[in-house]
Parts: structure tokens; sequence; C-alpha cells
């Protein structure tokens, strides 16, 4: 076989492996069961968002397309940490009145196993800048102004569940 | 006696290799929010281990090694497991795919091997998360969007592998490896 016949088929072969990741996962998407809580669908890839421990959404990918882009540089490394407000992406889900200025929004990260707890006022004030970003990994982190967040240790990295809670 | 597969400097050399990967991967850090960058360092580094230990199996050892080095400090954020599956998956996809289209020198051949190694580290990442129901979905840029970041990122190591090597023959460094050998 000639290289550039291997070339070919190495091409071919990736290509292939690509369409089959791809199809895998709408195949998966398609399979997936709806999740228990009413007409609330969590496809892969999606972070849900509890309200007193019942899912009430699920936000993903396209829902960050919609939203505006904030920044602030952070005072430990003086970087600019650019990213959405965990306000807007909340709205995307919820109307503001249901939510109560000292309810408790948990934000955590099953892997890390780190969480943050905030109250809806402090979420809501846009001076705190609480926002998730992309890590380098593209996964989401979230980070603040607040002074309970405003270390790197504190921030919570590969967040993957937002939970609301009413006193 | 028999000969062994891969003479010790061989070894020596794979093993600095696969260390150099561990290193790059936490001291060389771009500002690119894109899944996969980090494959521009490593790709580069498993290509270069190719050409110079010119055997099956050399990018395989460059993998295992590193995933162990990385595994014992702790590196990846899924676990220990994760990141020696992901580290070796790297050197056995470039492996797999030098073994159909031979010479890593060739720089269309070192893209595309770059880019088979790195989509299988993101085949483990993905496999585990598809079977262990590991959180891979939190990719929050999305799967397509992410298999594109490895596949560039993977090429753009490969080819400079690739560009490494041939500035590596320029310099006479093969002409000294074939005496060490």
């Amino acid at each position: 076989m000639s290289q550039r016949a291997r070339i070919l088929v190495a091409i071919v072969m990736l290509v292939a492996l690509l369409g089959a990741v791809l199809g895998i996962e709408a195949l998966r998407r398609l399979m997936n069961p709806a999740s228990p809580s009413g007409d609330v669908t969590l496809s892969p890839g999606d972070s849900p968002i509890y309200l007193d421990e019942q899912l009430v959404a699920g936000f993903g990918p396209a829902d960050l397309d919609q939203l505006e882009t904030v920044s602030f540089v952070d005072a430990e490394k003086g970087k600019l940490q650019q990213g959405w407000l965990l306000y807007d992406v909340l709205l995307l889900h919820m109307e503001a009145d249901v939510l109560m200025p000292e309810w408790s929004i948990v934000v955590s990260s099953s892997t890390e196993g780190t969480s943050a707890q905030l109250t809806w006022a402090e979420v809501k004030n846009e001076a705190n800048m609480v926002m998730l970003t992309l890590t380098n990994r593209g996964t989401l982190k979230l980070v603040s102004l607040l002074e309970v967040m405003d270390t790197r240790d504190e921030w919570v990295v590969d967040a993957d569940k937002i939970e609301i809670f009413s006193p | 006696m028999k000969e062994r597969y891969f003479s010790t400097f061989q070894l020596i050399l794979l093993a600095l290799l696969a260390a150099l990967i561990v290193v790059a991967k936490i001291a060389l850090r771009l500002p690119l929010r894109i899944p996969g960058h980090s494959g521009v360092f490593w790709m580069g580094i498993i290509i270069v281990a190719a050409g110079l230990v010119p055997k099956p199996g050399a990018t395989s050892v460059v993998g295992l090694t590193s995933g162990m080095i990385a595994a014992f400090l702790g590196m990846g954020n899924l676990g220990a497991i994760n990141t020696l599956l992901s580290y070796t998956m790297v050197g056995v996809g470039a492996d797999l795919a030098l073994l159909l289209l031979r010479n890593p020198e060739n720089l269309v051949v070192a893209a595309l091997a770059g880019t088979f190694g790195h989509m299988s580290k993101f085949l483990v990442k993905w496999a585990l998360g598809v079977l262990l129901g590991a959180p891979v979905g939190l990719v929050a840029l999305g799967l397509a969007w992410t298999l594109v970041g490895y596949i560039i990122f993977g090429a753009l190591g490969g080819l400079l592998g690739g560009l490494t090597l041939a500035a590596l023959r320029r310099a006479g460094f093969f002409a000294y490896l074939a005496e060490k050998r």
C-alpha cells in the first residue's frame, strides 16, 4: 500500500471514529429518559438546577451562548476572569420574583467535592460578580469578587450542580 | 544471548520523554480556554519519541510511563485510573496510527498520528463518562467542540513533533543515536 493510500485509510478511520462518537452521543441524548421531575429533561452535558431538592431545570452550552459575558480581574493573580453571571444563568430558567434575597444558592462540583454557599442577594448584586467562567479544560468554575470567594482555593472548579434552598 | 526489544539507552530516552510530558503538562500552560489545548505539547513529544525510537510500542512505553508518573503526582481531576488510562492511550493511539502510517518524519503522518493519539485520550475520558457516569458531560463547550479541540491540537502537536524530528535530523542527532545503539 502506498503512503498516500495509508494516509487516506487513516483519515477515513478518523472520520469513522468521529462519526461513531457523535452518533453514540446523539443516541444517548435520544434515549436519555426525562428526569423524574415534571417535564425537565437533562441531556448529557447539562448541569442540573434544583429548587428545594426538586429538579427544576438544567443548563447546557446552548444556554451560555444566549448570555452576555462579563469580566473582572482577580485580586489574587491579577488575571482576567471572563464568564457569565450566575444570576443570568438562573434567570434563564426561573422568574426573578420566585427567589427571595435570603434564599441560599449552593454551587458544587461532584469531581472536586467542593461547594460554595451564597445568598440570592449576593448572587443578584452585580458588583459581587458571582459568575461561571471556563477553566482551561473547558469546564465551568464559580468565581466571585466576594470576600468568601476571592482566592482560588475558594472557587468551585468543575462546577456541575446548582441548588437553591428556601429557608 | 537474546537481544532485548528496547536497549537500555532507548528505554532511558523514552523515560526522559515521558517525564518531559508530565513536566510540560505542569509547567507549560497556554491561556486558552479550549479543551485539549495541552495536546500541542505532549503530542509533539510523543511524535519525537516515535522518531527517536522507531519501534512499535515506543510511544506506548512513553504513554504508560508518563501516566504512572502523573498518577503518582495526583494529576488529573478524575482520579488516578483515569489519568493512567488517558496518558497511556495517548501513546497507544499514536502507536497504532504509526503501525499504519509508518514514518513520523512525514509531516502529514506526524499530524495524523498526533490526532489519533490525542483522540485516544479523549475517547478514554468520554468512554469512562459513558460507562461509569464520570462527569465528562460537564464540559461546558459541548462534545463536538471539545472533539474539534482535541483533533486540532493533536494535529498541531504532531506537526510540531514532525518538525522537531526534521530539525534533529538536520542537526545530526540521528547519526549520534545510531552510534549509541
